[in-house]
């Protein structure tokens, strides 16, 4: 009993240091990144975390010279925002090829904001920009 | 509905009224205390049952079904056209914010999942939103905070004297022809009054908001304009005037879905049981995700 009501605080006290220190996180403005620069990388997608605020794209590059580099994020958009561009949660799978596009971050740091992807084997490309919903009666 | 009770016929829930009844707050107040020193002293208010007659006028307001997205560059553009009148010492602190974010060093001023509150959910959304009428209520309802919305009190009863604080506050409206008039106060003193997610300070308290929501013209009746009048005399050196506008969706796929901002700290995983489960995600120390392993 005294375990487990250990184990509470104890899983409490992470979460509530997660919340505390999200810097490039949460509900949060875009300006890490560096809107004048893209970088692409090539690899096999690792995980899609389709949840608000900002969906999450992760990416693990292909290997270099027998070294494989460390996974990629690419930020995005809320679900909601994303579904009105037609996307869902189904985009993209674990171990899919694919070839994504970003405007990294400004640290260095293997991240970015999210600007295009494409898939190779079934040639399906992604983009997401919600200036595209400024005017009403879209389809 | 005290004032349907003492005027009969002269004030009907949901229905533009008249002027006089347009300071509603003040008269209502007098009313209300007239009331309670009569035989309705112990007389709980209710929030009564809808007749056909209340639904039937609802079908007479202004069409604004659908689903609201924000224009966001009008959102950008408005901030340089109409610049906020922030108080003196207060500008220094948003300048100071404005150039970190230049910067790449933005401030998350939301980055804990807390709702982006009254005014700003308004003034900065990236995020659709909908609104319903039903009888003696206005419903504002949208996406990303969880919780994120707004109960707006059409029966003509006052604000609470002194209402307890809440992220959106306490909002009362009445039809003004073809636009509803919203009076907004009560939010809590800690929330930003934000015109960008790096870029806003506490509001302090005292925050009044009135707002003038109306489809933008006969011709463009898929704008909606909501023009807000922001009183906040902690922070702002005069009430600041400004517009935003929403663009009206039909089609489905635009439907508001469920947006709980802390479900993305999260990921999806499986126990040694086999149960689906909610593992929180690691952050690595400069404040990023940690890759899944």
């Amino acid at each position: 009993m005294v375990r487990q009501f250990a184990r509470r605080i104890a899983s409490a006290m992470i979460a509530t240091s997660l919340l505390a220190s999200g810097v490039a996180w949460a509900h949060h403005s875009f300006a890490m990144f560096d809107f004048t620069r893209l970088v692409t990388i090539k690899g096999t997608v690792k995980e899609f975390q389709w949840a608000n605020p900002h969906v999450i794209l992760w990416v693990e590059p292909e290997a270099k010279d027998g070294e494989k580099p460390a996974p990629w994020f690419a930020e995005l958009t809320s679900p909601g925002n994303l579904t009105r561009v037609g996307w869902d949660k189904r985009a993209f799978k674990g171990g899919q090829r694919i070839e994504l596009l970003i405007h990294p971050l400004r640290d260095g740091k293997s991240g970015g904001a999210f600007k295009q992807a494409t898939l190779p084997e079934s040639g399906k490309v992604w983009v997401s920009d919600l200036r595209q919903q400024e005017k009403p009666g879209l389809k | 509905m005290v004032l349907t009770r003492q005027r009969p016929g002269t004030y009907k829930r949901d229905m533009p009224c008249p002027g006089i009844i347009r300071s509603l707050p003040l008269l209502t107040l007098g009313l209300g205390l007239l009331a309670t020193s009569s035989s309705f002293a112990d007389e709980p208010a209710l929030n009564k049952a809808p007749t056909v007659a209340d639904w039937i006028r609802l079908s007479k307001l202004p069409d604004w079904s659908g689903v609201w997205t924000p224009n966001i560059s009008d959102q950008n553009a408005q901030i340089k056209t109409n610049p906020v009148p922030w108080k003196p010492e207060v500008e220094a602190r948003i300048n100071q914010l404005t150039a970190e974010e230049k910067a790449g060093r933005p401030k998350g001023l939301f980055v804990d999942c807390l709702p982006e509150a009254m005014p700003s959910w308004m003034l900065i959304s990236h995020n659709a939103l909908e609104i319903l009428f039903t009888p003696g209520r206005v419903t504002f309802l949208g996406e990303a905070d969880g919780n994120r919305l707004r109960r707006i009190y059409t029966d003509g009863r006052p604000h609470p004297p002194d209402p307890d604080p809440s992220f959106h506050g306490h909002s009362i409206g009445h039809w003004e022809g073809k636009t509803l008039v919203v009076d907004t106060i009560g939010v809590l003193p800690q929330t930003y009054l934000a015109v960008g997610e790096a870029v806003g300070v506490p509001n302090n308290g005292d925050l009044h908001v009135v707002e003038r929501i109306h489809l933008l013209s006969d011709k463009d009746r898929d704008i909606l304009a909501d023009d807000l009048e922001i009183t906040a005399p902690h922070v702002l050196s005069k009430p600041w005037k400004t517009t935003r506008l929403y663009f009206r969706q039909r089609a489905q796929k635009y439907d508001i879905v469920e947006g709980v901002c802390l479900q993305g700290y999260f990921a999806e995983r499986k126990d040694a049981s086999g149960n689906a489960i909610f593992v929180p995600i690691p952050q690595t120390a400069d404040g990023n995700p940690a890759a899944p392993p």
